[in-house]
């Protein structure tokens, strides 16, 4: 009994901590300038994203390297509803989920076959084929793409609300209600099903658990939270095209997630903020040091691989569960 | 007519390529069980290699063995300084799995950044050795120019060379030891981490072959982002995986096969379908034959 209300008011605590984070960066988009809300709005982009492959990755043990496709899979299904069928807003991001979660399942349904590299490089060979097939088809508007038009903030919230703040709010949003609906989930049966298999899929098999049913479905999940991030996207940038989606966006997302720490949806944050901070560290330390224009171009592609061997090498599994597992250690000491 | 004909000469040149790359990503994988994803920036750093060699002793095929060379050298420090590393410090817990993979594809973003800090990012020529005219038939130009001529000999070369070391000398049989049964291999007396080391060298020099011989026969031109090497990587991998990542011959099918397909299609399709086409064409080989077309069995007898 005390263990069921434990995980009852666990869950009311996540609740209403999340309530107070959205009021907290409400009150935040508030204070800073255009740039900065633009920015946030960027990084709650890559949150969702980020999110999408750490639930892959790092619960169901499938890797993807070509999760950018699932992201341009979502941009373009909100583009095509947003031009042809003149749907709400809110409705043409539901249909970026489904879209890109209908094919996350049949793309899974084929993933579930596929090993560790067999899979890295399905979906690498994906993530480069998927952006050119919009030349193949008008209706994807071919190289110059598609604009993508969210509409202005209602007259309601006043003269001087802009349209970056409004963007922000609404990206904000589907980002905190992804993280909560996500954390559920990871709790829930499915998780400790993903989980199990991550850890040792025969032993799950002769638990009764259907391997390929579920890691179909955390491939179909992960891909509907993937198009959301692209419907995100292309509201930010206002176009999809397939110049927008290229293989160093599923290299970059990849990169956040292990940064984030692939096992634990608790540092998803960090490497989103990482993503979006370096390109300006870079140009930083550039202008400071003086550098010439093949060093500025450079230094954030140098930054983002070194800091990903780096993480590689002494926190695999991330700074999250390395501080988690420090902690324990520590725990287990005093104890004795 | 013609047209089929030139299609199909098309498919096996950029075959060629592809099956050199393919071998490289396979070496790798034999040897130390990493799909290496950084051997396309490699083959683009030898390549780079290469045209400074150009540069110095103004002969292509003088600098294509040094470039080799320069490619196996820098292949080896690479598995000396890092991958042995890595395999040390992250072959546990639940990133073990990828963490091989995410630390190739940072090697990849570094070795590109690297290259443009020393080259820029302006695009440099090689110039083709020779002429890369299409013989005549008649009053047909065919598809096949003395210059593909030369990288379909030289890819052939290669490959035959390496069979032999792989299927006729002791080296070899270390080699395939040390994959196949790293522990016993070391009780039988071989120096397995140098054997791996090795089999990264020849990666580097077969990867370094690819990308010498690719830059003039596509674009003719270098450069930090070219696209052509993504291609490299990408489809030298499709090629590998069909082929079944083990075994050489099946690095040359997968390659050829998937020359051939692309060719087609780009021919007789449309040009913007190629990348997608690789895509199907991998998924296909894997569903209906999970281990590629020359499967592990085949490879361990290998």
């Amino acid at each position: 009994m005390r263990a069921v209300h434990k995980i009852k008011s666990n869950s009311t605590t996540r609740f209403i901590f999340f309530i107070a984070l959205g009021i907290v960066l409400f009150l935040l988009s508030n204070r800073v300038d255009e740039l900065r809300v633009y920015q946030g709005a960027e990084i709650a982009v890559y949150v969702i994203a980020i999110s999408s492959l750490i639930l892959l990755t790092g619960y169901s043990g499938q890797i993807s390297l070509g999760h950018g496709a699932l992201v341009a899979i979502g941009g373009y299904a909100a583009a095509v509803a947003n031009i042809n069928f003149h749907v709400p807003i809110w409705l043409t991001f539901f249909i970026a989920v489904l879209v890109s979660a209908l094919f996350g399942a049949l793309l899974g349904a084929a993933a579930a076959r596929l090993s560790g590299p067999y899979l890295a490089g399905a979906t690498l060979a994906l993530a480069v084929g998927l952006p050119s097939i919009a030349n193949q088809f008008t209706v994807l508007g071919g190289e110059q793409g598609l604009t993508f038009d969210a509409g202005m903030p209602p007259a309601s919230l006043g003269e001087d609300f802009t349209v970056y703040k409004w963007n922000f709010w609404i990206a904000a949003l589907a980002t905190l209600a992804i993280l909560w609906l996500l954390q559920n989930i990871l709790r829930s049966r499915y998780g400790r099903t993903w989980r199990a298999i991550r850890s040792n899929d025969v032993a799950a098999e002769l638990s009764g658990i259907a391997i390929g049913r579920s890691k179909v479905l955390a491939f179909a999940l992960s891909a509907g939270i993937a198009g959301l991030a692209g419907a995100c996207l292309a509201m930010l940038v206002g176009t999809v095209s397939p110049s927008a989606f290229p293989i160093s966006l599923s290299f970059s997302l990849l990169t956040g997630a292990v940064l984030a720490g692939v096992t634990t949806l608790g540092g998803v944050m960090i490497g989103a903020v990482v993503l979006v901070a370096i390109p300006e560290i870079a140009d930083a330390v550039a202008n400071r040091f003086g550098g010439s224009e093949s060093v500025t171009s450079n230094l954030p592609g140098l930054l983002v691989s070194a800091l990903l061997i780096l993480t590689v090498l002494l926190v695999p599994n991330g700074p999250v569960e390395q501080m988690r597992t420090i902690r324990s250690r520590k725990g287990v000491a005093s104890h004795h | 007519m013609y047209e089929l004909i030139n299609t199909t000469l098309i498919g096996i040149t950029s075959g060629s390529i592809y099956a050199l790359m393919a071998i490289a990503i396979v070496l790798v994988w034999r040897s130390t069980r990493i799909v290496n994803f950084a051997q396309a920036g490699m083959a683009l750093l030898s390549t780079y290699l290469g045209y400074e060699f150009i540069r110095i002793f103004h002969s292509f095929w003088i600098a294509l063995p040094l470039a080799m060379v320069a490619g196996a050298l820098v292949a080896a420090l690479i598995d000396l300084v890092f991958m042995r590393l890595l395999v040390k410090h992250a072959s546990q817990g639940p990133i073990a799995a990828v963490a091989p993979i995410i630390a190739t594809l940072g090697l990849l973003g570094v070795i590109r950044a690297f290259i443009s800090f020393f080259w820029g990012n302006q695009d440099l020529a090689i110039d083709s050795p020779i002429s890369n005219v299409g013989y005549t038939v008649g009053t047909h130009t065919l598809a096949i120019s003395p210059l593909k001529l030369a990288i379909l000999i030289a890819s052939l070369a290669l490959m035959g060379v390496l069979t032999l070391l792989f299927q006729r000398t002791n080296l070899g049989l270390a080699l395939r030891a040390s994959a196949f049964a790293p522990e016993i291999s070391r009780l039988a007396g071989v120096r397995v981490d140098g054997v791996r080391t090795l089999g990264w060298a020849l990666a580097g020099a077969a990867g370094a072959a690819a990308g010498m011989l690719q830059t003039p026969n596509g674009t003719g031109t270098l450069s930090p982002d070219s696209i052509e090497f993504s291609l490299l990587l990408v489809f030298g991998f499709i090629a590998a995986v069909i082929g079944g990542l083990e075994s050489l011959l099946g690095a040359v099918l997968g390659g050829l096969i998937l020359g051939l397909v692309l060719a087609f299609v780009l021919t007789y399709i449309s040009g913007s379908l190629v990348f997608i086409t690789g895509f199907v064409l991998l998924i296909v080989v894997l569903i209906a034959l999970p281990r590629g077309i020359i499967g592990a069995k085949g490879a361990r007898r290998a």
